[in-house]
């Protein structure tokens, strides 16, 4: 994965009306992305991966993921990897108190202070993996950070309540409109990179591009050519000659 | 109307990044536990995402009235999608526009506008699960 700018981690909670244990991992997710990693985090709600667009669906490629269940089920990670990527770690509520030997939450609504206990427990872990899968280990996990980072910046961003959508921008591939996930942020790192519109950047171009997005191989001729012209003209936009 | 398949499935948009959706939650909550837990059924919005076969059964068999946060209506969609069928879809947004006066604030915690708008919509929940309750025994009379 380039280093694009703004690189967070994903977090999506299963947030299950029914178990009290589904409430801890809302709150757990809730206090991550709040409290504990406010400039290193994003969420989606998890519905969005069917009920969203193409920007939603590649939340999981463009972030890497943590889900956080309630249960054994595991809707968050099970549709997490159907509809978008892999999650890059995981997190089931119940497996968890077991392992800590902590007590069964109660009270969907209103948790009980075993719930409470859960919930930190929970977020003390989904920080952890938050740190490592950013490759910032070792930092403490109650350290509250203070600031809010921009968000990702709105270009065709297919929003939700979140507003945590990705970027797509829609280009013109022989002829024919495709939207391209993420390509916003992959023109503004090579911006910012100083490279100029030519052949070598519009292979690395191609190449970034296909870590978000699927590019059929016979249509690679044509993608390089559509991004190397969409290239040239975020340039002249940026600084018209 | 205590039977299963005779409640009606209350799904609330689990949205997690603004108030709206813990408002949607927290009116599921109300009417399921206190207003009508008779005659009602709280279905997780995730298992339908997954596609959870007691739950895409439920709003197979269950008229479904559903609380969405956000205009892109992921609790409706997601019921259709299941193979359920939308006695009424709410959102949380029109609810607000009504009661200017309620602006919900807070995430994790509603704050106390947050908490009374979710207990307009839970009303107004309950008056359609009332009326769904009527309808059917109406029809069943009639075949009787």
């Amino acid at each position: 994965m380039p280093n694009l700018p703004q690189r967070k981690a994903g977090v999506v909670a299963c947030s299950g009306e029914e178990l009290a244990e589904g409430t801890v991992s809302r709150l757990a997710a809730l206090k991550v992305l709040h409290e504990l990693r406010p400039n290193d985090t994003v969420t989606i709600c998890l519905p969005l991966f069917l009920a969203g667009g193409e920007g939603d669906r590649a939340f999981a490629r463009f972030h890497p993921t943590i889900t956080v269940d309630g249960c054994e089920l595991r809707c968050a990670a099970r549709a997490t990897e159907m509809y978008s990527a892999k999650p890059a770690a995981s997190i089931v509520v119940n497996e968890l108190l077991a392992e800590q030997g902590l007590a069964k939450p109660e009270g969907c609504r209103r948790l009980n202070k075993a719930g409470e206990r859960a919930v930190k427990a929970v977020a003390e872990r989904l920080t952890t993996l938050v740190d490592q899968v950013l490759g910032k280990k070792g930092r403490p996990v109650e350290a509250k950070e203070v600031g809010t980072s921009p968000a990702l910046p709105e270009e065709a961003v297919v929003t939700c309540s979140c507003g945590s959508g990705i970027p797509i921008r829609k280009i013109a591939v022989a002829g024919q409109a495709v939207g391209i996930v993420a390509l916003p942020l992959i023109l503004q790192q090579f911006r910012e990179a100083g490279r100029g519109p030519d052949e070598a950047v519009a292979r690395e171009l191609l190449d970034a591009v296909k870590i978000y997005n699927s590019v059929p191989p016979e249509a690679e001729p044509d993608y390089r050519v559509a991004l190397l012209r969409e290239y040239a003209a975020f340039c002249e936009q940026e600084h018209p000659q | 109307m205590s039977d299963d398949k005779n409640r009606v499935a209350i799904v609330p948009c689990s949205g997690i990044g603004k108030p709206f959706g813990s408002v949607s939650r927290e009116a599921a909550y109300e009417v399921c536990e206190n207003l009508r837990p008779d005659d009602t059924r709280l279905v997780a919005l995730s298992k339908l995402v997954l596609g959870e076969s007691t739950a895409c059964a439920t709003v197979a068999h269950c008229p479904a009235i559903t609380i969405d946060g956000c205009k892109l209506m992921c609790a409706a969609r997601m019921v259709k999608q299941s193979g359920g069928t939308v006695a009424r879809e709410l959102t949380v947004l029109d609810a607000y526009r009504e009661h200017r006066d309620l602006k919900p604030e807070g995430i994790a915690e509603l704050n106390e506008a947050g908490l009374k708008l979710a207990r307009v919509l839970a009303e107004e929940i309950a008056e359609t699960v009332a009326e769904i309750g009527r309808s059917k025994a109406g029809k069943g009379g009639s075949h009787a």
